[in-house]
């Protein structure tokens, strides 16, 4: 067998990350599009030639292993095959069992609200603390970006370690401060033992993960508001509802879109946050998102072929989600 | 919608350089790639050495004596497992051995399966000679990962135990041999005994006595025996001491066992004591069960023997070891901890590899798995590991100690955490026969694969 496989063991991830940077192309393309149409007047291919590289990465890097994971779907792959069996073709068995598993159906149903609501907290919190960095005077501002650029740019792993000890049933920081404050018996509290809880935990742990990219395109995109738009607005008498509403948010709003998209691809594929917390506590079965659950079937399990049928619906699912702001986006553009 | 070209520009490069940095995530964690060069440099340089080898074996004599410049990797299972001690004299001694050099990658417990499922079926990045957990290597000798070690066993000398060597077979071929045993047994605070005016258990009756005696006798929070609810590695005891198993195999089915009568009383036992004795969260696992000793929380612990190094030694002075008893007196069959060691089928350097082995198996090397508290594969070096309590608990606790089934599909149960949630669901106090025949189905489903 070819080393390759081993993309196929994080297969999905890696697929929706495929389309993400395909769409991305296009937004390149889409964005820079009314500045080149003005260059290509002035002939030349050149433009196209610096997509060659990118392209060329793309091709080898994702576009292979997708057609592998295609082709895996159809087929009886485990880890007898890995190891030199043939694999079988079975035609669209591994969708059938997929389609017919509730389990499946309870992670997907899992993962869309986790989405949805990790998504939205993020948008939220992100652009919110944006305008109060527009506001802020220098000092606090520059606080407040640089703890959230620390936060930003802290490991996955060395986070989540940090987070597992806040949390901690019996040493944790979390149950002794709540304890304390007076709102309740926290003592031994099992912050992973129920779902919900577990994915109250894994919600805070996400959002504080990707609350500052959101916050520092959001802010980028604010100090782009024009000036003098804001002030015309001001002088006919807009409220700042109004000029939120009228003026600021249709300028940002492309930034949010772009953001927006890349939120929904990220909680929707979330996959460390998961699986470490799993690793420390709480019930996997009751807890698994699409990452996690693709990963055992998998990588845990060797059940490649399970595993790829699975992954090339959660692409086509990520399509589906984001297909439209996509769409709005190329849209805006060529208005 | 108008952007302005610098909020555009900067966008784009955001996202740009994010999904740039996504993209690499996944690549670095699980990139064998540092042996491949070596590794495909080796190829070819095979042929045409000499062969005045005085030993024999099954394969075609590839490399001499003098395989200078030649270079095989021998994957260590765990961070610290193997003491560095024992790793520089494997490479030095096979170095003078053979002239080769020998190269030591430790690959850590969680990653060891993943990493096997994409290096062993490939010749560019296979390890030459692996250790493995023991109930991880039935998966891996039922696909024809590991080599044919029948021609190599008697010159490795007389090797247990025989549950290990039964791990390591598949199909009357043997393809994985013992590394190293472990044993888990009871670590005890001899202090909070007397206090409490109790002697050493000698029944599992007795110690849940002890141990829930301990409990009332402390602090809210405190242990008499630290038990976490999802450690299924140390819970399995109770099940294996009152008759029972996890799984049987009836023709060629697997049959799961945890709602046989024996298991059900064993289990039934181990939930009483859960919730008499411990303080352990629902959802704890067997890592680190010394932590609560170490901070006065528990009066006992069971862990494998390594254990006893983790214990501070403000707690060492009155640190006591005893076998998990019995349901009658005796020792209790524990879930044996260890390795073994395989050959890889696609290892370019065979003969080395069996060089390695050769030297694993050393009067020398065994000597020193034994001073270093590893329960030595061959039988004769066992004494060697010394006689206060803790040996005197890990050589009589390993006598009886038993494996997982040896399905090739057991490694997909423990990667379904199913052990782990079956113990937590009955920690839980869900009632034991039910959730044991819910899980019985899930196991004979798993393993008849």
């Amino acid at each position: 067998m070819d080393p390759q496989n081993r993309y196929e063991n994080v297969g999905w991830t890696r697929k929706t990350t495929t389309k993400r940077v395909e769409m991305t192309t296009q937004e390149t393309l889409a964005v820079a599009a009314p500045v080149r149409s003005r260059r290509r007047r002035r002939g030349g291919l050149g433009a196209y030639w610096l997509l060659v590289p990118a392209i060329a990465v793309l091709l080898i890097g994702e576009g292979y292993p997708l057609v592998r994971q295609v082709i895996m779907s159809f087929q009886e792959f485990g880890r007898a095959q890995q190891f030199g069996a043939p694999p079988e073709w079975i035609g669209l068995d591994n969708y059938r069992e997929l389609f017919a598993d509730a389990q499946m159906w309870g992670v997907v149903v899992r993962s869309l609200v986790f989405c949805a609501v990790n998504v939205a907290l993020t948008m939220l919190i992100g652009t919110g603390f944006a305008l109060i960095m527009l506001r802020a005077p220098r000092v606090p501002r520059v606080l407040l970006q640089v703890s959230m650029l620390l936060c930003w740019a802290m490991p996955v792993i060395a986070a989540m370690t940090a987070w597992q000890w806040l949390f901690d049933s019996r040493y944790g920081l979390i149950n002794w401060t709540l304890t304390n404050l007076g709102l309740g018996d926290f003592t031994r509290h099992n912050w992973l033992i129920e779902p919900l809880s577990f994915y109250l935990v894994a919600t805070v742990i996400v959002v504080w993960m990707s609350v500052p990219f959101v916050a520092f395109t959001a802010y980028a995109a604010l100090t782009q508001v024009p000036e003098d738009a804001l002030e015309a607005g001001q002088i006919d008498g807009a409220n700042a509802w109004q000029r939120w509403r009228f003026i600021i948010y249709p300028s940002i709003r492309p930034a949010l879109t772009i953001v927006l998209m890349l939120q929904i691809v990220w909680d929707l594929r979330v996959f460390a946050q998961i699986h470490y917390l799993q690793g420390v506590g709480g019930v996997p079965s009751e807890t698994h998102l699409l990452g996690t659950y693709i990963y055992t079937l998998g990588v845990g399990q060797s059940e490649y072929g399970m595993a790829s049928a699975f992954a090339l619906f959660v692409l086509v699912l990520t399509l589906i989600l984001t297909g439209r702001y996509v769409h709005a986006l190329l849209k805006a553009e060529t208005v | 919608m108008k952007l302005s070209t610098m909020t555009r520009a900067a966008v784009v490069t955001t996202v740009a350089a994010t999904l740039l940095a996504a993209c690499s995530q996944g690549s670095t964690t699980d990139d064998p790639t540092d042996d491949a060069t070596e590794d495909a440099a080796d190829e070819g340089a095979d042929e045409g050495e000499a062969t005045d080898e005085a030993e024999e074996t099954d394969e075609p004599a590839e490399t001499g004596g003098e395989a200078s410049g030649e270079t095989i990797t021998l994957w260590l299972a765990g961070e610290t497992d193997t003491p560095v001690e024992l790793e520089e004299w494997l490479v030095t001694a096979f170095n003078e051995e053979t002239g080769a050099t020998l190269e030591v990658q430790r690959i850590p417990w969680g990653e060891l399966l993943e990493r096997s499922n994409q290096a062993l079926p490939d010749p560019d990045n296979t390890p030459d000679v692996i250790e493995m957990g023991n109930t991880q290597v039935p998966t891996y000798t039922s696909v024809g990962a590991f080599e044919d070690l029948s021609g190599l066993l008697e010159e490795l000398g007389d090797i247990g135990p025989e549950g290990f060597i039964e791990a390591g077979t598949y199909d009357g071929t043997v393809y994985a041999v013992p590394y190293y045993w472990g044993s888990r047994y009871i670590f005890f605070d001899k202090a909070a005994f007397s206090d409490a005016g109790l002697e050493v258990p000698t029944t599992l009756d007795e110690l849940s006595t002890a141990a829930i005696a301990l409990r009332e006798a402390g602090d809210d929070g405190f242990s008499g025996l630290w038990l976490p609810g999802q450690d299924w590695r140390n819970g399995i005891s109770w099940i294996f001491a009152h008759g029972g198993d996890i799984a049987v195999k009836e023709g060629d089915q697997w049959v799961g066992a945890l709602s046989s009568p024996e298991s059900v009383a064993g289990l039934t036992q181990w939930q009483e004591l859960y919730a008499g004795a411990s303080t352990a969260p629902q959802d704890g696992k067997d890592a680190e069960a010394w932590v609560p000793f170490n901070n006065g929380e528990a009066a006992m612990f069971m862990a494998p023997s390594w254990a006893r190094w983790s214990v501070e030694e403000t707690k060492a002075e009155d640190l006591g070891a005893f076998a998990l008893p019995g349901v009658d007196g005796g020792v209790a069959p524990v879930f044996a901890g260890g390795s073994n060691i395989a050959i890889s089928a696609q290892s370019q350097n065979k003969e080395l590899a069996a060089d390695l082995m050769r030297l694993i198996f050393s009067d020398d090397y065994q000597t020193m798995l034994a001073e270093n508290g590893l329960g030595p594969a061959n039988p004769a070096f066992t004494e060697l590991m010394g006689d206060d309590e803790f040996a005197q608990a890990a050589i009589s606790a390993a006598e009886n100690a038993k494996l997982t089934p040896a399905s090739s599909e057991w490694a997909a149960v423990e990667t379904a955490s199913v052990m782990e949630e079956f113990f937590g669901r009955i920690a839980g106090g869900e009632d034991v026969a039910t959730v044991a025949a819910e899980v019985d189905g899930q196991l004979a489903d798993m393993l008849n694969g």
